[in-house]
């Protein structure tokens, strides 16, 4: 029983680190339309609206001095990298409160 | 007998030294002599001109004429990787070219890069319209970009250059627009690749033709002419 769960354990840990491999690097550029419950609803220059989960590693940064996740309001232009499987399902590494930018 | 009779005369010099007209005698003989020598050897021997048969009836033509030699084949191989020949490097087949604009709002980035194989051969330039961030780097087959090699990350705003692959992958630039303005990126390559990729900051990644040397037009004579 106990040579099942090492088995069962390790099996899990390598689907995890191989599916960790396989998540691709992302950029969001855009607005902030709403942050809440650790989601933060951003709408890219082509006005697609994509959400991205922010947890405590996330670096949240102004001018490349750190900043507190209650800076992230509506309208702020951001730029955003994250992981992930796909654009709108991925994790912010970083997020970048940038100056104004146009729209396309 | 002075000095200028015997030089008119014909008569032997004082000293014993051959007449004038023994002079030009011998002269016109040897003269006869290379002629019949020229004609009958050595033009047919050496150009291939054989007025009267003696190059055909002696066997000299065939000194002339040009060996047929049997042409060396190019290497042959799936893959164009190179095969040295001293300073020359071969390849089973021809090199491509490709020139391409790309465009970075702001803060974007992309990466464009071909497939060389170990050791081939890439030429390129580019020019961008702004400062920007700037990674020529290299990904080896199969391998986790982990691996990635970076060959030049100075800050430039265009370069020209050469290229010699140091493992088999795809290789190229990483460009990203720092600022909120916009960058534009016009790049040149010519090289033995196979493939073009270009991959954008919103994770897409994408194939892009190459272009073959028979689409070149080949210039004209009014142009060469010029």
């Amino acid at each position: 029983m106990t040579r099942l769960a090492i088995i069962t354990t390790v099996a899990t840990l390598l689907l995890g680190l191989g599916s960790a491999f396989a998540h691709d690097k992302f950029r969001i550029i855009g607005t902030i339309v709403r942050y809440e419950k650790s989601t933060l609803a951003v709408r890219n220059r082509e006005g697609k609206t994509l959400s991205v989960r922010v947890d405590k590693q996330t670096a949240i940064n102004r001018d490349n001095k750190k900043v507190d996740a209650t800076e992230l309001k509506a309208g702020q232009s951001v730029v955003v990298d994250a992981y992930g499987d796909t654009e709108d399902d991925s994790l912010a590494i970083e997020i970048r409160l940038v100056p104004p930018i146009a729209a396309r | 007998m002075t000095f200028a009779d015997a030089h008119r005369g014909g008569v032997p010099r004082a000293g014993g030294g051959p007449s004038t007209r023994a002079l030009a005698k011998a002269t016109a003989l040897a003269f006869v002599g290379a002629m019949i020598v020229l004609v009958t050897v050595v033009l047919p021997a050496e150009y291939g001109v054989d007025p009267l048969g003696t190059g055909r009836a002696l066997g000299l033509s065939a000194l002339s004429a040009v060996a047929a030699v049997a042409p060396v084949p190019p290497p042959q191989g799936d893959t164009l990787a190179p095969t040295q020949i001293g300073q020359v490097a071969l390849y089973p087949g021809e090199y491509k070219f490709d020139a391409r604009e790309i465009v970075l709002g702001p803060y974007e980035y992309a990466e464009f890069k071909y497939h060389l194989e170990k050791g081939a051969t890439m030429l390129f330039s580019w020019t961008a319209s702004g400062d920007l961030m700037h990674d020529f780097h290299g990904d080896p087959d199969g391998a986790p970009s982990s691996a990635a090699e970076s060959y030049d990350r100075q800050p430039r705003r265009r370069a020209d250059g050469s290229f010699i692959a140091p493992f088999s992958g795809i290789h190229g630039w990483f460009w990203e627009n720092p600022g909120a303005g916009t960058i534009t990126i016009r790049l040149t390559t010519a090289g033995f690749y196979t493939s073009a990729h270009q991959f954008r900051y919103d994770g897409t990644r994408q194939s892009r033709a190459v272009r073959a040397l028979e689409t070149i037009a080949p210039a004209t004579e009014q142009e060469h002419s010029q």
